[in-house]
């Protein structure tokens, strides 16, 4: 979009000549001058040692060649094309060096080539929410400089070359309720971030987006800053909205011919709301691992707006790729779930809530549009143990094994013909399916989906006529607990969705008056033991 | 000024108490757990009682301030403040003590289980303790081949296992943190560098499933690998395991 489309063109006739300029060099021939980028890697050498000492030597260049073989070339490929053996397997896709494109940069809009610095950041820090790993804590800061040149030069750019044009910063303004308004409102301008983003910030926007590769890209959730790939500092966010994010839809809005074009002060509003989206309720916390379900009085919740719902504590957790079965998933959308619990005497609530730039409804005409190949129904799951476990064996987490069975409740949205739907499944491992009524067995659920969030409340009673078939609900147990969940758009169903392992659900059994008479005992006590000390004491002192 | 015993006593033990905090939390980086702790601080307890305690003088100079609080007419205010105090803290400890417990059960598990004497593995028997590496023997006969043959082996573990043991096989891939337990880090000196190729052919091609029950078969994410990898990837994975991390399987001449 944009100059963004002017970019691509401008690459296209470039791109190739560079990449076949490297390769040259790379094997040691005699190195073809092409493109504007002409000196061959052996006299940029020559020149550079002479007057900056810390400048690779040729020793250091095939030292950098094998770091790079070692430990890059796996997704990047060893010509850097991209497209290394986990290439296929991987989204986002590894970056291709042979473009000389990088979406993590902070030059002008109007440059391809990124700072140095840009390219470091990335090395040793890593990028949140892909396969890139921070390789600060492996290779030393040399050796992350040197691959910074190496990796310009696969793109044909010279080692030491630097852009000429930087993301003009203005005058920082610091986030205030004032500053976050305007930036909301600039967001829902003409649509100018939500087009993609959506109107919380979810990503929901109803636009399928490519990158120049044509490989799926969806647009950042931005209330998980935890997946921004540099972070979700204003600052960061401000140079993002400045530069554009190369090669994919993200565009410029500094750049003047854009009509969505923004002032700096005004980038910094829009910065500052951005920033101000992250939902720090809904975060992962390591060391929760346990749903505690507390207890209520009266009617339990049957929908996901009932205000009863704020009594409850919800858990987040991860949700990871199925890699158990064949087939498995390597390209997941989902990455969270929270799970909250209610109970009472005679029943259970689960409320399920996680993120979804898409409803998946088969049949739905903008649905399959921004759908990514076949569209299938979205859909969530809960696996719990038919026997609740007394000591520490469980049933095995990927749908029990034959000695424990499990009861999972799955939920599925519905296409334009069908509502949705609650199934119910006893298995004893993948292959030993039983498939159930639900509404005989009392598990009812009913979803919402809105602004990029799916909402699903599943009851049942806890204790059911069939209790050799059916988990049967105990207060105060440790009871464990899984989940599963389907993005329709992205191509899962069946063996294909994300998943968590074993988590536990408690009912949280009311303290009781136990606690306090305890401590009323033992306060008695002691002052009794101090009465009878002093008493003597005196005593003593009389004699 | 010469401090009273009673308050040497005190200061000593809230000094060691701190200074276990300060060391391990904060310049190690590892705190000690609050049941360890509870026990090390019983035995500083006992040891300073038998210090103070040595002889009968010393303990009458220990208790006295303890005595003169109870039995001083002219200490009546200040023990009056302290026996309603210390009720009232006990009977909060209590409170606090009886309250339910909502932490998760601790789960152990062996995470070096010992292998069964023979597997079936691809439907054929395998002896663990005579089993080993078909490739190995190329690291010396035919260092050429032995290179490819690693070289396969990292792109067997890029295209499947990075996503849970890392690309810098540190146990820490993109999916690792929705794992538990989390995956194991190769790099640590007290994983692969402790076992024989035969163990880890064992624990690649039958996953948490093929575990013995010591290791919690229903919580491991290994994936059983016999049915996606064929017997010679998973022999070219184990290779590439060692030459990336730079450690040496075990061997029984070295034992």
């Amino acid at each position: 979009m944009y100059s963004a489309t002017k970019k691509v063109s401008a690459i296209e006739s470039g791109g190739r000549d560079r990449a076949m300029f490297k390769r040259d060099t790379l094997l040691g021939e005699a190195a073809p001058v092409r493109g504007h980028h002409a000196p061959g890697l052996v006299m940029l050498i020559a020149t550079l040692g002479a007057s900056v000492p810390s400048i690779a030597q040729p020793d250091a260049v095939s030292r950098t060649v094998e770091i790079y073989a070692q430990r890059c070339s796996g997704c990047h490929g060893q010509e850097g094309d991209g497209l290394g053996p986990a290439a296929e397997r991987l989204n986002p896709p590894p970056r291709d060096f042979t473009l000389g494109m990088y979406k993590i940069k902070s030059s002008g809009f109007d440059e391809y080539l990124p700072n140095d610095e840009d390219l470091l950041r990335m090395i040793r820090d890593g990028m949140p929410g892909t396969a890139m790993p921070a390789w600060g804590d492996v290779l030393s800061d040399q050796e992350m400089a040197d691959l910074v040149r190496h990796i310009k030069t696969l793109a044909g750019y010279e080692a030491d070359e630097k852009p000429s044009q930087q993301v003009e910063y203005g005058t920082q303004v610091l986030g205030s309720a004032d500053s976050i308004r305007i930036g909301r409102e600039l967001f829902l301008e003409r649509d100018r971030c939500s087009e993609c983003h959506g109107k919380d910030g979810k990503g929901d926007g109803l636009k399928s987006l490519k990158d120049d590769n044509g490989e799926r890209t969806w647009p950042r959730n931005l209330t998980k800053p935890w997946t921004f790939r540099a972070s979700n500092d204003p600052r960061d966010i401000y140079t993002r909205i400045s530069a554009g994010i190369a090669g994919t839809q993200m565009p410029s809005f500094a750049d003047p011919a854009s009509d969505k074009v923004l002032s700096s002060e005004e980038r910094w509003h829009v910065a500052n709301y951005v920033s101000s989206l992250a939902k720090t309720d809904n975060v992962v916390r390591p060391d929760n691992t346990v749903v505690k379900a507390a207890k209520l009085v009266g009617r339990l919740p049957d929908s996901a707006d009932d205000p009863a719902w704020e009594q409850a504590e919800p858990s987040t957790f991860f949700l990871v790729p199925q890699m158990l079965a064949k087939k498995r998933l390597f390209k997941p959308t989902n990455d969270t779930i929270s799970v909250s619990a209610l109970y009472n005497e005679q029943e259970i609530a689960f409320l399920l809530e996680w993120d979804d730039r898409t409803q998946s409804i088969p049949g739905d005409e903008n649905a399959e549009k921004i759908a990514d190949g076949q569209i299938f129904e979205d859909s969530v799951a809960l696996q719990l143990p038919l026997d609740i476990p007394s000591g520490t064996e469980k049933p095995y987490f990927g749908m029990g094994d034959p000695t424990h069975a499990v009861n999972i409740w799955q939920w599925t949205s519905g296409t334009t013909d069908e509502p949705e739907q609650t199934s119910l499944i006893n298995a004893r491992g993948i292959k030993d399916i039983e498939r159930r009524d639900a509404a005989g067995a009392g598990v009812q659920a009913t979803g919402t989906y809105q602004d990029g969030t799916w909402r699903v409340v599943i009851n049942r009673a806890l204790a059911t006529a069939n209790p050799r078939q059916d988990i049967q609900f105990l207060e105060g147990r440790f009871i464990p607990l899984a989940l599963a969940a389907w993005d329709g758009s992205n191509g899962e169903t069946q063996s294909r969705h994300t998943m968590t392992s074993w988590y536990w659900l408690l009912l949280k059994s009311p303290a009781g008056s136990r606690p306090l008479i305890v401590a009323l005992i033992v306060i008695l006590a002691i002052i009794g033991a101090e009465f009878w000390w002093m008493r003597s004491a005196s005593r003593r002192r009389r004699q | 000024m010469k401090i009273p015993r009673l308050l040497q006593v005190v200061l000593i033990f809230v000094g060691i108490y701190v200074a276990f905090k300060v060391v391990f939390g904060f310049v190690l980086g590892q705190p000690i757990p609050s049941s360890l702790l509870t026990m090390y601080m019983f035995f500083v307890v006992a040891g300073l009682f038998m210090v103070f305690t040595f002889t009968d003088e010393s303990t009458r100079e220990l208790v006295a301030p303890i005595k003169a609080l109870v039995e001083d007419p002219a200490r009546k205010p200040v023990r009056n403040v302290v026996f309603i105090v210390v009720p009232l803290l006990a009977g909060a400890y209590a409170f606090n003590v009886m309250l339910p417990d909502f932490d998760a059960p601790l789960e152990l598990r062996s995470i070096h289980p010992a292998p069964p004497s023979t597997v079936k593995i691809y439907d054929q028997r395998y002896d663990l303790s005579t089993l080993e590496n078909p490739l190995r023997k190329f690291q010396k006969d035919d260092p050429q081949k032995f290179r490819l043959l690693v070289a396969e082996g990292a792109e067997v573990y890029i295209r499947n296992c990075h996503y849970c043991h890392g690309d810098k096989l540190d146990g820490n891939g993109p999916y690792a943190q929705g794992l538990n337990p989390i995956p194991l880090n190769f790099q640590d000196i007290g994983t692969i560098a402790q076992l024989q190729e035969s163990f880890l052919f064992w624990r690649i091609a039958t996953g948490g499933p093929g575990l013995p029950d010591e290791g919690a078969p229903w919580l491991s994410a290994m994936p059983v690998w016999e049915n996606f990898l064929s017997e010679d990837e998973i022999w070219k994975v184990i290779l590439f395991l060692y030459d990336y991390t730079g450690h040496r399987p075990r061997t029984w001449e070295q034992e």
